[in-house]
């Protein structure tokens, strides 16, 4: 809650205060250093680059660094977890007392790892609850225990404020938003969302130690983590003697411009670990690379493999557009989507719980392209064309 | 009902009940006597006095200043190109408010992006005036050489046309998320404008609303015809400048804030001079003030009825839900 209720401002509006206002409308950045000094020691986060986590005696310092000010290198947000009221905590940063017991949830991916530390429970708030695949949630829609919120991005303010949950976990962007400052001036946490920015899938599920912390549960979450990633390591293990590599597809046709991934982003990276060979693996791009359909079928004609394909299935892609027939992944009908688990009103587990599962991704594609080595296991987010 | 002062006092009366039901209209479920004492004390919940002082409160005066202040802009471009299809947009200043937003959504990501972060939301507001200011220089540039309103009123349209092609270029290149964010500013919101916003706002629309009030003779001479207007000793040229410079100002201002609002500020003026049967600027002029407010209240106040817990974006209630009540009036009445 704001501290002081700005009724004053509201008593003397007047032309020279807001002259003043309008000329030193700059805020001081709220992320300086803090005061104290405390011996910390690290958390063991291997492959995140987007936070750290440091145990002093008596508390758990959180830090999200920023990922685009890299020039001052100050952090996005800093947070310090208590148990204990007589903690002594820094002036900086969010304070929040651990664990926390309630949690607005306004990023798909968190309801995976929730679950997977077993806290989904303390979800009290949704945004887009239409478009959510994780099934508890949605029945805890239906029953009114918890609240959808609406647009993610121009989520309903007086419902969250209403709701007063000890933190919500909201996807960060650039831009600060006008909602955000309403939470914060209602004195509600946000725990900020960045593992999207990460571009390996290791990295993105490391982000299960983030929120863990304020749960405290952080040593479930790092042998969780530690499950996940050995699994992963062993599937690339399968794949790394095989000598003739196929190559691969990705993404599909909007609009005119056929959105493939960069050659340092997720999906490519995913690929190599697959023991696929990617036309864009020497491009520096982390984001994606816009293409125009004639460069898709002299760049990716001959792939053997597409994956990401929108359609469900070869009748329908060729109702779309015949060139997609043209490819030869389509040709030889080794074509998949990721909507093999996926809700009438448009939730996608593949948008979801894939985050947190990067070896059942993974293991997904390597069933697809060597069925030899991986001959039993079932399709999990990917789903052959029919 | 032609008699004047019954009018204004009927819509002086209504303006209240409007702002009154506006700030106890919401989703949060608040009892009427808590919101009371939320407003002049305390209801004795944090979260109730949030809701209702800071966050109810502020968004019904930026209505009630971003309604009246379109509606008023509206009025001054109606007179001045004497063409009743103008509106606050037409001099592109709206676009060029659009433009700057558009243009911070490319630049966070490089070395301007600490100064953009230390400003918060106020980013989007300063590069907004930025971009309205741009093109207000532009169309004053125009003015100077170019003594003829109408070609004016073309220039500043086309200036409006490649503020929104630049706005497009630069949609196409920006990624998904910083685009999700730039079109829900082009929906408006009239709850991003916080107390620490409001004087700035207020300050900026009055004093543009304070001239207005001055011009009101200059504005009937022009209704007459500009030649008219200068055979009775009118500077035309300096009055049009004057009329340019308080639009861009009051609507640059109030898109900076809310984003994009349409419709009001074309329809208002003629809601208020076929109610009031009088093209009078003496009468107009706060006719049209308390209609713009009364009509954005409200359209506010429908905003908040949740459809699938979504509000509905300010810069269609507006028009969906403005448009029949003003055909009906247009209707009943058999013309505007």
């Amino acid at each position: 809650m704001n501290l002081t209720r700005n009724k004053n401002i509201f008593f003397s509006t007047s032309l020279f205060l807001a002259f003043l206002l309008f000329l030193g409308c700059k805020q001081p950045n709220s992320h300086q250093a803090g005061g104290i000094e405390n011996d910390y020691t690290d958390t063991n986060i291997q492959y995140a680059k987007g936070f750290q986590i440091n145990h002093s005696e008596n508390h758990t310092r959180v830090v999200i660094n920023n990922p685009w000010g890299k020039e001052d290198n100050k952090p996005y947000a800093v947070y310090y977890l208590y148990k204990n009221d007589s903690a002594n905590l820094p002036d900086d940063g969010f304070k929040l007392k651990i664990p926390i017991k309630s949690v607005v949830v306004n990023t798909f991916s968190y309801f995976e790892f929730l679950q997977q530390f077993g806290e989904l429970d303390k979800v009290i708030g949704v945004t887009d609850g239409h478009r959510i695949y994780n099934p508890t949630i949605l029945r805890k829609i239906r029953e009114n225990q918890i609240q959808d919120l609406g647009d993610p991005f121009n989520p309903n303010v007086e419902k969250t404020l209403t709701l007063t949950p000890d933190a919500i976990i909201k996807s960060a962007y650039a831009q600060q938003d006008n909602y955000n400052e309403r939470l914060l001036s209602a004195g509600i946490p946000i725990i900020y969302s960045l593992e999207w920015m990460e571009n390996t899938p290791l990295a993105r599920a490391e982000w299960i130690k983030l929120i863990a912390a304020f749960f405290d549960k952080e040593s479930l979450a790092d042998s969780i983590f530690s499950e996940i990633e050995s699994r992963y390591i062993a599937q690339t293990k399968l794949v790394k003697d095989i000598r003739s590599k196929p190559t691969v597809l990705s993404g599909d046709n909007f609009q005119d411009t056929w959105y493939v991934p960069g050659g340092k982003s997720f999906n490519a990276i995913l690929f190599s670990d697959a023991g696929l060979d990617y036309y864009y693996k020497e491009n520096p791009e982390s984001g994606s690379i816009g293409l125009d359909i004639e460069s898709v079928l002299i760049q990716f004609g001959s792939a053997d493999f597409w994956f990401g394909c929108e359609a469900d299935s070869y009748d329908e892609l060729a109702r779309k557009d015949k060139k997609y027939l043209l490819l030869k992944a389509a040709k030889n009908h080794q074509v998949f989507n990721n909507r093999n688990r996926v809700t009438s009103s448009g939730g996608n587990d593949y948008f979801e719980s894939a985050i947190a599962n990067p070896d059942l991704i993974l293991s997904d594609l390597i069933r697809a392209v060597h069925p030899e080595l991986l001959p039993k296991t079932e399709f999990t987010y990917i789903k052959p064309l029919k | 009902m032609r008699n004047k002062k019954h009018i204004f006092l009927f819509l002086f009366i209504l303006l209240i009940v409007v702002f009154v039901t506006d700030i106890f209209t919401g989703n949060a479920k608040i009892s009427f006597s808590e919101g009371i004492n939320a407003l002049f004390g305390s209801s004795g919940n944090e979260i109730t006095d949030e809701i209702i002082f800071n966050y109810r409160l502020p968004k019904a005066i930026t209505a009630l200043l971003a309604g009246s202040a379109l509606s008023v802009a509206g009025l001054l471009m109606q007179t001045l190109f004497r063409n009743a299809l103008a509106g606050p947009d037409v001099l592109g200043v709206s676009a060029g408010a659009g433009l700057g937003v558009a243009l911070l959504t490319l630049l966070t990501g490089t070395s301007l992006y600490p100064v953009i972060t230390s400003l918060g939301s106020m980013s989007q507001v300063v590069v907004a005036i930025l971009g309205a200011t741009l093109v207000l220089l532009l169309i004053l540039g125009v003015s100077a050489r170019i003594n003829d309103s109408v070609t004016i009123l073309v220039l500043g349209m086309i200036f409006g046309y490649v503020a929104s092609a630049a706005i497009t270029i630069l949609q196409s290149f920006a990624d998904p998320d910083s685009l999700k964010v730039f079109i829900t500013w082009t929906f408006g919101s009239l709850g991003a404008v916080t107390w620490d916003k409001i004087p700035i706002l207020f300050t900026l629309v009055v004093s543009g609303v304070i001239v207005v009030f001055f011009l009101q003779k200059a504005l009937n001479s022009l209704l007459l015809g500009e030649k008219y207007a200068s055979s009775i000793g009118l500077n035309v040229k300096k009055l049009r400048v004057i009329i340019i410079v308080i639009t861009a100002i009051i609507t640059g201002a109030v898109t900076a804030f809310t984003g994009p609002i349409a419709f009001i500020g074309v329809v208002i003026p003629h809601f208020a001079r076929s109610f009031f049967g009088t093209v009078n600027h003496k009468t107009i002029i706060p006719a049209t003030l308390l209609s713009g407010a009364i009509l954005l209240i409200f359209c506010d106040i429908i905003s908040q009825v949740p459809i699938s817990n979504r509000t509905l974006p300010i810069n269609a209630v507006t028009a969906v839900f403005g448009a029949p009540m003003i055909v009906w009036i247009v209707l009943k009445r058999k013309k505007l």
